[in-house]
C-alpha cells in the first residue's frame, strides 16, 4: 500500500516539476542588436513579455541616433543642460566613474571617433591624423557633468552608452523576471549572457565562448546566476589597403585598441561592470588587465591573445571546459 | 608473448581505439547540431535539418523588404538582402556545427541553432 502511494506521490511530483519547468523563448530587436530570452516555469511567458518590453523602453531612452532618446537629447544639447531620468544619470554617473579607475581605456565619449571610422554607418573609412586629433580633443568623460539627474556635455562632444547599456539592461529584465515569479531564465541580449537561477532541474547553465578565429567556440562555462560578457575584435570591422580595423576604438589614441587581444570575457554579478569592463580589458591588454583585476577583484576574465594563449583570473579555473585543440597555452592570475 | 596473442592484443587496441574516435566524433556531431531556425521578426518560419535538406533558396520577406537564403550542401548563409548594411551577406556560411546567428538586423531575420547542447554562446 505504501510502496504505491510512493510511486503515486513520485508520478505526481513528476508531472509537476514537467509543468513547472516548460520551456518559452522570445526574442527582440533593440539595442542595435537581436536579444534571446529564454525563461522556464509557469511564470515564464509573462517574465519575458515584462523584459520585452522594458528593452524596448530602455532602447528608446538611450539610444544614441533617436531622436526621442535621453542620450540624443544630450548629444544635441550644444553645452545646455539636460534634465533626464534617474536610471540613465546613475547609468552615466557610473560610466563616468569607470573611465576614471580605468585610466581612460573606457570612456563613452569616444562616440565621436566611432563616427568618424564609419562603424555607425557602415560607410567606413581611416580618419586622418588631423580628423583624429580634433575629435580626441572632445573626447573625454571629464566633460560630463552630473548634478543630479542633470547632464551637461559641451558642443562637440556625444555620448554612447552601447559599451554599458546591455550589461545594465540584463540585470534591470532579470529583476522583473524575479519580480513576476520567474527562477529560472538565460537572457542573450547580442551576446551579453545573464541567467537566472539555474536549470529548472537545479545544474548549471552552459555557456559557451566564442572563439575570435573561427565561428565556433573555444570553451564552455558551467554557471549559476551571472553575467558573461564578451568583446572581440571579430563583431565589426573592416579592410582598407590590405589592413584590418575593428570597432574597439582606444579612446586614448582614437584608433582601433592594438593590445594584442583577441578577446576579452568578464564574468561577475554587475552587468553593467562586466559590459564595461569587456571593452576595457579588451583596451587594456594583458598586463593591463591584470593589474586591474588585482586592484579589485570583483569579477573575474578570460583573455585569448592574438597568438591563441588564454589568460584567465582564477576564478574562472574551475568553471571553464576547453574545446579540443584549446587550452594548450593557459595562464591563471591568482 | 606467442604471435597469436600479439594478434589479438593488437586487435582489442584496434577496437577499443575505434570506438574512443567513433564516440567522440558522434559527440562532437551531437554537441554541435545540424538544424537551424529561420526566424522573421521573431516567428519561426522554418526549422531546417541542414544534414538533410536540398540545395535550395528561401526568400524572406518583411515588410517589403526581402532576404534571400541559400542553403548548399548543408550549409547556410544570406545571399541577397535589401538592407543597407548587407552584414547579414558578409556574415558569410553558416555551416552544420556553427553555433553564431547569422542576422540581418534591419529586415528583422534570424537564422540560429535549434538544436545547441549550449544554453547561450557569449560574443
Amino acid at each position: 500500500m505504501f510502496k504505491r502511494l510512493a510511486v503515486c506521490a513520485a508520478a505526481a511530483m513528476m508531472l509537476c516539476s514537467c509543468g513547472s519547468s516548460e520551456k518559452h523563448q522570445g526574442s527582440v530587436f533593440a539595442m542595435d542588436t537581436y536579444m534571446s530570452l529564454t525563461a522556464y516555469g509557469s511564470s515564464a511567458e509573462e517574465g519575458i513579455k515584462k523584459a520585452s518590453e522594458k528593452l524596448n523602453e530602455l532602447d528608446k531612452l538611450w539610444s544614441a541616433t533617436e531622436s526621442g532618446s535621453e542620450i540624443f537629447a544630450v548629444n544635441s544639447s550644444e553645452g545646455k543642460p539636460v534634465s533626464v531620468s534617474d536610471e540613465t544619470a546613475s547609468l552615466i554617473s557610473f560610466a563616468k566613474e569607470m573611465s576614471s579607475q580605468t585610466g581612460g581605456a573606457f570612456d563613452i565619449t569616444v562616440y565621436p571617433i566611432v563616427e568618424a571610422w564609419g562603424f555607425t554607418t557602415g560607410e567606413h573609412s581611416v580618419p586622418s591624423e588631423e580628423r583624429l586629433n580634433e575629435l580626441l580633443e572632445v573626447v573625454g568623460s571629464d566633460k560630463i557633468t552630473v548634478s543630479g539627474s542633470e547632464i551637461t556635455l559641451p558642443t562637440g562632444s556625444k555620448l554612447d552608452l552601447g559599451a554599458v547599456a546591455k550589461g545594465r539592461a540584463g540585470d534591470i529584465c532579470a529583476d522583473l523576471m524575479k519580480e513576476c515569479g520567474v527562477t529560472s531564465a538565460v537572457l542573450d541580449l547580442g551576446g551579453n549572457i545573464r541567467t537566472l537561477g539555474t536549470k529548472p532541474d537545479g545544474s548549471k547553465w552552459k555557456i559557451g565562448l566564442r572563439d575570435p578565429f573561427s565561428e565556433g567556440i573555444y570553451a564552455t562555462l558551467d554557471v549559476g546566476e551571472t553575467n558573461i560578457v564578451t568583446s572581440g575584435a571579430y563583431e565589426r570591422f573592416f579592410e582598407q589597403d590590405g589592413k584590418t580595423y575593428h570597432h574597439i576604438i582606444d579612446p586614448n589614441t582614437g584608433r582601433p585598441a592594438e593590445s594584442g587581444i583577441a578577446s576579452a570575457t568578464v564574468i561577475g554579478s554587475d552587468g553593467r561592470l562586466c559590459d564595461a569592463l569587456s571593452t576595457s580589458l579588451f583596451v587594456l591588454g594583458a598586463k593591463g588587465a591584470e593589474q586591474l583585476y588585482r586592484s579589485r577583484h570583483d569579477f573575474d576574465y578570460i583573455l585569448v591573445t592574438d597568438s591563441g594563449e588564454v589568460i584567465m583570473s582564477e576564478g574562472v579555473s574551475g568553471l571553464i571546459t576547453f574545446e579540443p585543440g584549446f587550452g594548450e597555452k593557459v595562464s591563471v592570475v591568482k | 608473448m606467442i604471435r597469436s596473442q600479439k594478434f589479438w592484443v593488437a586487435v582489442a587496441l584496434l577496437v577499443i581505439i575505434g570506438s574512443a574516435v567513433w564516440s567522440y566524433l558522434t559527440l562532437r556531431f551531437w554537441d554541435s547540431g545540424s538544424t537551424v531556425n529561420i526566424i522573421s521578426d521573431g516567428k519561426v518560419l522554418y526549422t531546417i535539418d541542414l544534414s538533410k535538406e536540398p540545395d535550395r533558396e528561401i526568400t524572406v520577406e518583411y515588410e517589403g523588404r526581402k532576404n534571400i537564403i541559400t542553403i548548399k550542401s548543408g550549409r547556410i548563409r544570406v545571399t541577397y538582402a535589401d538592407c543597407p548594411d548587407h552584414y547579414c551577406i558578409s556574415q558569410g556560411w553558416g555551416e552544420e556545427g556553427s553555433l553564431l546567428p547569422i542576422i540581418c538586423l534591419p529586415n528583422r531575420l534570424v537564422i540560429e541553432p535549434a538544436d545547441s547542447q549550449l544554453d547561450g554562446v557569449a560574443r
